[in-house]
């Protein structure tokens, strides 16, 4: 009986003694259940204990960069264990260039994320710990799963513990948000789940082997086993597309994440936040450009329409808003239309740049929300014309802020500048794409200038406002904080190739999956 | 003298039947009295004996599963007779009425 | 003059059916002796004949036999389902083991009203003849009319009953007319011997009109028990009325019953005929996911949400029994097994989902407004925990159970060549899950509208651990339940 076949084992399989990938995906999950069982009143030791998982993990994380080697192309450190067997589902975690920056990123965003929330929650701190820790666990599991199944499980696993973090803690509007959310997430995963279910089904009848395994099925497409006739592959494509499309989001799909950003609890929770939009761009380049070249190269000119608006677009309104955390929402939005337009390049030079901009807009604009959360702790609105001024107040907070603007604007020199450009250049080269696509881009980066300098302009320029001429500069851990997160935004602008070097295997095999398609136009 | 079954082909057997089925069917659908209706799904599972015994002579007459069957339904019957009026006599104490449309404070 | 001969009995087949009869009946003799005060006893030892019953079911693992002259038989497949409805029946005496006389209606016949109801579902799950189903039917459905009534009186209960009755009474009356029809058609009760009458000649004009007029009437009887649109329309009502726990077990035992035996019916009496009922289903099976879901979306009262949702679950139940009668074999086996492993999802998760809405309920008092849910994270954590995740397990959401259940019947449909429900119910899927997350959100987000104590026993809270357990266990762990009705399989189609 075919459906009982075990899967094919995969080319690469090397256990190693210690599994360092379940032991980061699962110590804060761990983490959460002892932190659950802490006494409720004791603060000082959930914090500690989930502060201490969170960075046990950014160790594991660490180790886990050490051992990839970033000479091999495919997936190393595979940690394979079989799950339902009769189905071809197994628990296979491993990790490539790509999804290694998205990890150690995740590693190094959520210490950060948990100590910046110290004193902002007010209520049930202990469950807010538990949630932010389970989160780190499914963004670690998106990140490193390689069966396509277990990827569908963890994806749908970080939508629960989002929903109660933004609708328990999250602003006035948190319970409108937290649905839409979950909403949105939602009904663009159940198409995953169909063209999940499509792909094995289909996988399956031509091969006799079930299974969920990506490399396998990999395999199978690269090496003929499998043969989509053009429809279905356009069709499963589409499935997978409008799933990550909705996570990205790319615009129009954008409406769910600017109302989840602005009403997310504490600033920390934020930047997690802002990790969970890193899958959606992740599974595309995972998915929709590693599985389906010819049909990506089929979408691009059009998926590209829709990143240019979503920079343009998301740029503009963010320049309108008076909300701060609305304005970096937006300019969330627009760089993930950046990033999609680097994917879709399909070469070499856009999807690097793609993911390095995922990495650097994650920390930029991640530091702002920080940012952002300290001002409001401060001022109690999020409103930008209450503030002004600041600079003189408060140097330190002022200089720092300055600092990430510019890496987020993409100042020569500074990490997002890297990224901007490889980016840029990719989607110019593209034959898909051009200069057609690539010139309004530019000028929605341009933009990108106007309204953060409007923002900095406005809170920390002019005259102080009487009610913050007393307010206090960043205290010892939130100048810890900034300044961890501002380190890499010089060093990554300084030293790009630390960025690039560990991906760039893995890029360009994927890149070149895609050449045949793009030639034939 | 011929037999029944030929003096009586079986497709007006089965009209009878149908005939009766639909009576009881009309019966308990256009009725408003609980009791009414009861006495019309009685006649819709009359109809099914006339079928099953009339199946059981004319197709199979060896094998006594139709007749069979006929008493189990007669005995089924009863037995839901009687829970019915049961509960009618019990909403009837509660409400005096035995109407089904005024039995209806449930309604979403 | 011919002398009967009963033939020799298989009793390994009637096991558990004769352990639960038995010892219902020897619980109504018990009973009197039991002074009114400690009823409860009833309770408890009604769940040691359910267990004495599924531990006998162990060394019946791998036997597949019949008896009674093929009237009952006994495979992996009833085997299953058997477990399944005494773990439903378990859960469900545990649930009212303290509701009944916190609601003030404290019987012993209660207890033995339960056990014969699960008796007649296995009846339903064994049955191979349609004697046997009609008898199981009437079984089951009589001793609910009376369940459903129990709450006298209490008069929402009284009317729900009499509503159940006229309504499956009815019913009952199309599943009889249409079981003789088939005997007209085939000259046979036994469900593979029509399966093998049809596989073997073809049918004069007029003998396949009697067989699909009366498949049809089956079909639709059997409609009406498993609340399948547009047969549904008594559901809500009947849900609402009844006692809470009587609803749980109508939502699961009932529904899993009536669909173990319609797939029995379908796929080895008439698999032969699958061209003709496959889009017929297909369309019910659209129609009640619209009609649930919908329903369900505007409900306030989350008894009657819970109604139409498992009205909506029922759409999904028949994309795998679409899928089991499929000539495709693989398509056929993946059909029946996603069949099994939703029931066993479905059940865990509904049970657990009413065993909360029993915890919320006060004496005397409905407690099934939205209202009545808000804040319950703050008054009872682990009651909201549960709830949180039975409504995850209905939304089908990982890892729960409900998500292996949902991923089987839409792999089974696509499988069959039916790509195409799998879209609608897929989108539909996405539709339920708002009101699902509705009261997550309310359980989690809104301010406690009241604070009122909330009386739990260890019953309830055995019972209600069970069932959030089970539906995480089988969400972490699907592996031994996925091998069960793998298993299975061979015994419907063989």
């Amino acid at each position: 009986m075919p459906l009982r076949q075990r899967s094919v084992r995969n080319a690469v399989v090397s256990m190693n003694s210690v599994p360092l990938l379940s032991v980061m995906i699962w110590l804060p999950a761990l983490g959460a259940l002892v932190v659950l069982a802490l006494p409720r009143q004791n603060v000082a030791a959930q914090r500690g204990v989930s502060l201490g998982a969170a960075l046990l993990a950014l160790a594991a994380a660490v180790g886990v960069a050490l051992f990839f080697n970033p000479a091999h192309a495919g997936f190393q450190l595979v940690e394979r264990v079989a799950w339902v067997p009769s189905w071809g589902i197994s628990y296979t975690v491993s990790v490539d260039g790509i999804s290694l920056w998205l990890v150690v990123l995740t590693a190094f965003l959520t210490p950060i994320a948990l100590a910046a929330s110290w004193g902002t929650v007010e209520r049930q701190e202990r469950a807010f710990h538990a949630l932010v820790l389970l989160l780190a666990s499914g963004l670690f599991g998106v990140f490193t799963a390689q069966d396509m199944l277990l990827f569908y499980v963890f994806f749908e696993f970080t939508l629960v513990p989002t929903a109660l973090l933004i609708g328990i803690w999250g602003g006035a509007e948190r319970r409108y948000a937290a649905i839409k959310f979950f909403a949105y997430t939602f009904s663009g995963s159940v198409f995953l789940l169909l063209g999940i279910i499509g792909l094995y089904l289909l996988h399956g009848q031509a091969t006799g082997v079930y299974t969920f395994d990506i490399a396998t099925i990999l395999a199978s497409l690269q090496l003929g086993a499998l043969r989509l006739d053009t429809g279905a592959e356009r069709l499963i494509f589409g499935l997978f597309f409008i799933g990550f499309a909705i996570k990205a989001p790319i615009w129009p799909f954008h409406t769910w994440m600017t109302t989840a950003h602005a009403e997310a609890p504490s600033s920390g929770v934020v930047d997690i936040i802002g990790l969970l939009i890193k899958i959606g761009a992740y599974g595309l380049i995972r998915f929709n450009v590693q599985l389906f070249p010819a049909a990506a190269a089929w979408a691009a000119p059009a998926v590209g329409v829709l990143a240019v608006i979503g920079i343009l677009y998301a740029a503009w309104i963010a320049y309108q808003q008076t909300d701060m955390k609305r304005l970096l929402a937006y300019a969330s939005v627009s760089h993930v239309g950046l990033i999609v337009l680097g994917i879709f390049a399909l070469n070499t030079q856009g999807i690097a740049g793609a993911v390095a901009h995922m990495v650097n807009s994650a920390l930029t604009t991640g530091a702002l929300f920080l940012v952002v959360g300290m001002l409001v702790a401060r001022r109690g609105s999020r409103e930008l014309k209450a503030f002004g001024g600041l600079w003189k107040t408060m140097p330190w907070l002022g200089s720092l802020t300055l600092l990430l603007a510019l890496g987020s604007i993409g100042l020569p020199g500074l990490n997002g500048f890297v990224s901007e450009f490889t980016v840029l250049q990719g989607s110019w080269r593209s034959p898909g794409l051009g200069w057609r696509y690539t010139l309004p881009a530019i000028l929605g980066v341009v933009f990108a200038a106007v309204y953060l300098l409007h923002m900095y302009r406005t809170a920390f320029m002019g005259e102080t406002l009487p009610e913050l001429a007393r307010a206090p500069d960043v205290r010892p851990r939130e100048l810890a904080l900034l300044i961890a997160l501002a380190t890499p935004v010089v060093v990554l602008g300084l030293y790009p190739n630390a960025l690039f070097g560990p991906m760039q295997q893995s890029v360009t095999q994927i890149a070149q999956g895609t050449l045949p398609y793009l030639a034939s136009r | 003298m011929p037999s029944i079954t030929e003096a009586v082909p079986l497709p007006w057997v089965l009209t009878l039947a149908g005939a009766l089925f639909c009576v009881g069917l009309f019966g308990a659908l256009s009725r408003r009295n609980t009791v009414g209706i009861l006495l019309g799904i009685e006649l819709m599972l009359n109809a099914v004996n006339i079928n099953l015994v009339a199946f059981w002579r004319y197709l199979e007459p060896n094998v006594v599963a139709g007749q069979t069957f006929a008493l189990f339904v007669i005995t089924v019957a009863a037995a839901e007779a009687a829970v019915g009026l049961a509960m009618i006599i019990a909403i009837y104490r509660a409400r005096q009425t035995v109407n089904a449309d005024e039995v209806d404070s449930l309604r979403g | 003059m011919t002398e009967i001969i009963i033939p020799p009995i298989d009793w390994r087949v009637a096991a558990q059916l004769s352990i639960i009869f038995g010892w219902a009946s020897v619980l109504l003799v018990i009973a009197l002796f039991v002074p009114r005060s400690r009823t409860r006893i009833i309770g408890y030892l009604a769940i040691v004949g359910v267990i004495v019953a599924a531990v006998a079911g162990i060394p019946l693992w791998g036997v597949n036999a019949e008896t009674f002259s093929g009237m009952l038989r006994l495979d992996a497949y009833s085997l299953t389902l058997n477990w399944l409805f005494l773990a439903s029946t378990a859960i469900t005496i545990a649930l009212s083991l303290d509701y009944l006389p916190r609601q003030g209606i404290e019987r012993s016949e209660y207890y033995v009203l339960v056990l014969f109801a699960t008796g007649g579902m296995m009846l339903l799950a064994q049955g191979a003849d349609l004697i046997i189903l009609f008898l199981g039917l009437e079984l089951l459905s009589i001793v609910l009319y009376v369940l459903t009534g129990f709450a006298y009186p209490r008069i929402a209960s009284e009317e729900a009953g009499m509503k159940y009755l006229l309504i499956g009474a009815f019913a009952g009356g199309f599943v009889v007319f249409g079981i003789a029809l088939l005997y007209g058609a085939t000259g046979s009760m036994n469900l593979r011997a029509i399966g093998e009458t049809l596989a073997r000649q073809a049918l004069t004009p007029e003998e396949r009109t009697y067989l699909l007029a009366g498949a049809a009437l089956v079909v639709v009887g059997f409609g009406y028990k498993v609340a399948m649109a547009p047969f549904h329309m008594w559901a809500p009502d009947v849900y609402e009325g009844a006692p809470t726990p009587v609803t749980g077990l109508l939502s699961v035992g009932s529904k899993a019953a009536g669909f173990a035996s319609l797939l029995r019916f379908l796929v080895e009496a008439l698999a032969g005929e699958w061209q003709i009922w496959a889009p017929v289903l297909a369309a019910l099976a659209i129609a009640t996911l619209a009609v649930g879901n919908i329903g369900a979306l505007t409900q306030q009262n989350v008894k009657r949400m819970l109604a139409y949702s498992s009205i909506g679950h029922a759409g999904y139940i028949l994309f795998g029994v679409i899928a089991a009668g499929a000539t495709d074999g693989v398509a056929g086996q993946r059909g029946v097994e996603s069949v099994l492993l939703y029931l066993i999802a479905y059940t865990f998760t509904n049970l657990g989902a009413f065993g909360v809405l029993i915890a919320l309920e006060q004496r005397g008092e409905a407690a099934w407004d939205m209202g009545d849910l808000a804040g319950l994270w703050n008054r009872r954590p682990w009651l909201a925990i549960a709830m949180a995740v039975c409504m995850l397990s209905l939304a089908g959401i990982p890892p729960t159970g409900g998500f292996w259940g949902k991923l089987y019947v839409f792999t089974a449909a696509w499988l069959a060549g039916m790509g195409w429900i799998t879209v609608i119910g897929v989108i539909i899927a996405a539709v339920a899950a708002f009101y699902y997350l509705r009261i997550v959100a309310q359980m989690f987000m809104a301010e406690p509208a009241r604070e009122a104590p909330l009386p739990m026993d260890r019953a309830l809270r055995v019972g209600l651990t069970l069932a959030t357990l089970g539906v995480l266990i089988l969400g972490f762990i699907p592996t031994p339940a996925i091998d069960l009705v793998q298993r299975v399989v061979l015994g419907v189609r063989g």
